[in-house]
């Protein structure tokens, strides 16, 4: 038929058009969506270190991540947080053998709204907002009005449950609290709105007066106020920033990490390598992330 | 002429009444088209106010930089270019086929009903399911990984009953007496198809072949899963590629991607919008020209 002549001959052309670039080796990357802004920019610098190998990055969390590294259908997955020991037995029951790589650090900040007067808050304040029967239901709990949140309730943001950054911080703050007595049990209240990435958690709580949220400090905006973060009530605060999460004096601030099938070989051993230079970590510390060592970059 | 029989003529207090409630809802009527309307040229104006900043030349055939916050969109474009086509390759001769099969060929028995409701059934089926679908079969069952193959047949699945339905209708609507005509000349079927159905035809199966391109370039979730990555530094080579495309790109640079111009997002979704209004028109233009050729 005449239609499918047409097309045949236009698909004909995007063929000849493209084949025309050389053949490379694909490294398959996928996982933590914290990481996969940085994981875009190694990917993208890469291709003028080694323009034999290209990188395929995709999102969809941590989760996502491990999932397909289990599955044995990616080169290197990215993950903020750890691989739990059910998911290691399952990948070596399926014939994979994930090999951890810490490549840098985050500093998960809480977000608050520009409005919102507070500025400090201890991990059992924050155990009382985001866990279950913690107790603070509005923001006067916390003994503070908000200019503009009218029912004064606080509005919860947290991140959907196959999301890295959300176990982190339920490890970081719940579990803390729950071990220092603050909360019963180290679970999620229930009616959080739970985003599907960083970045929709940032603009909502710059939009929405009522509400906290947390994220990577690379997410941050000039429109946002990031809480300074005390261990215990009434002690020193500290800022979330790159040299804080590099120092470790931040109290949640987790590794970043990249797991390979194995000890990485040929290319893949080639591209961590690449990211652990100086190189691959300025980049990382350009995008908000604090690098595994001390780097000077230009 | 008479009082009488002017008085005839003359506009009643039932007349005047009528005419305001008719003049009513006239205007009601039009209010609720404008109402209609109204969206569509909101987004567009929003999008062309917001968006044509970043619009160029440059911007369509370069690739992203500085951590997909500057630079163009070629990769995703050339990626949407794939997947549709490819699509089309196997949708449209497939769907088509089975169309004739069904209109000219089928007896009509419960087996045909079957699949007949079968095939309004598959057009109801959400995009996601046959997201989750394409990833069992193509990426992983029939082992094509995530690739613009097993992309492209998802959404070639996901189209097809549009495909069938659109060209089962256009068969239909080519009058009997043209096929009896043609058997009386001594014609088989499938030449009374090939020189008379078809023919009188094309420009119908095209409006079903428009509302698949438009669908397909839109469509993010069956492409996410099965065929398109979030960046990749190459085009794609093969359908065994990977490839990036404009729905998912938009869906990254408005949602995953920090410190972005505001403005990109917007262009990108113009671009979008442009690539499925341009390949309608330049459709509605062949169909036009084809219908244009009609001898009844």
């Amino acid at each position: 038929m005449r239609a499918t002549r047409h097309l045949t001959a236009v698909a004909a052309i995007i063929c000849l058009v493209s084949t025309s670039v050389s053949a490379r080796t694909v490294i398959q990357n996928k996982g933590s969506d914290t990481l996969v802004n940085v994981a875009q920019a190694w990917a993208e610098e890469y291709r003028n270190v080694d323009s034999e190998v290209a990188v395929a990055v995709s999102g969809g969390g941590s989760g996502t991540g491990i999932a397909a590294m289990i599955n044995g259908t990616v080169d290197i997955a990215n993950a903020s947080r750890k691989m739990k020991k059910k998911e290691i037995k399952r990948a070596k029951d399926a014939g994979q053998n994930p090999i951890e790589h810490v490549v840098g650090y985050d500093a998960l900040a809480v977000f608050l709204h520009n409005d919102n007067p507070i500025n400090t808050l201890s991990i059992a304040q924050l155990a009382k907002i985001y866990g279950r029967g913690g107790g603070a239901e509005n923001w006067s709990d916390l003994g503070v009005t908000v200019p503009g949140c009218k029912k004064g309730k606080i509005v919860v943001v947290s991140r959907q449950n196959n999301s890295g950054t959300y176990a982190y911080y339920q490890k970081a703050v719940l579990k803390t609290a729950a071990k220092a007595g603050v909360i019963a049990k180290s679970k999620y209240r229930m009616g959080t709105l739970d985003m599907h990435g960083s970045k929709d958690v940032v603009d909502l709580v710059e939009k929405t007066p009522c509400a906290i949220g947390y994220s990577g400090l690379a997410y941050a905006t000039d429109h946002i106020k990031m809480a300074c973060i005390a261990t215990e009530e009434g002690k020193d605060c500290v800022s979330p920033s790159v040299k804080t999460a590099s120092d470790r004096s931040y109290p949640i601030a987790r590794p970043l990490l990249m797991y390979t099938n194995g000890e990485p070989q040929g290319a893949v051993k080639a591209y961590m390598d690449w990211i652990l230079s100086d190189a691959g970590q300025c980049i990382l510390k350009k995008k908000g992330y604090a690098p595994v060592r001390d780097v000077s970059c230009n | 002429m008479t009082e009488d029989t002017m008085s005839l003529f003359e506009e009643t207090a039932l007349n005047a009444k009528n005419k305001r409630v008719q003049g009513l809802y006239r205007t009601l009527f039009m209010l609720m088209t404008l109402l209609l309307i109204t969206p569509v040229v909101i987004i567009l104006a929003t999008l062309v106010v917001k968006g044509s900043a970043v619009l160029s030349i440059d911007f369509l055939f370069t690739d992203p930089t500085d951590g997909m916050t500057a630079g163009g969109i070629f990769p995703a474009l050339l990626g949407t270019v794939w997947l549709v086509t490819v699509a089309l390759l196997v949708s449209v001769p497939l769907g088509v086929a089975a169309a004739i099969y069904l209109s000219e060929y089928a007896p009509d028995n419960w087996f045909t009903r079957l699949i007949n409701l079968a095939i309004i059934n598959l057009a109801g089926v959400p995009s996601i399911v046959h997201a989750l679908f394409g990833v069992g079969a193509f990426v992983i069952f029939f082992g094509f990984g995530t690739s613009i193959l097993a992309a492209s047949l998802t959404l070639a699945i996901m189209t097809l009953p549009v495909v069938i339905v659109a060209t089962r209708e256009s068969l239909q609507a080519v009058p009997q007496a043209f096929r009896e005509a043609c058997w009386n000349m001594g014609a088989t079927r499938w030449q009374t198809i090939r020189k008379v159905v078809l023919p009188n035809s094309i420009s119908g199966i095209l409006t079903g072949v428009i509302l698949e391109v438009s669908r397909t370039t839109g469509e993010t979730a069956p492409v996410m899963f099965t065929g398109a990555a979030f960046f990749l530094p190459f085009l794609p080579q093969s359908v065994f590629d990977q490839t990036m495309a404009m729905s998912l790109h938009l869906f990254v640079v408005s949602t995953q991607v920090p410190h972005v111009p505001e403005a990109l997002p917007y262009g990108v979704a113009l671009v979008l919008i442009g690539m499925v209004l341009i390949m309608n028109s330049i459709s509605i233009a062949f169909r036009m020209y084809l219908r244009g050729k009609k001898k009844w």
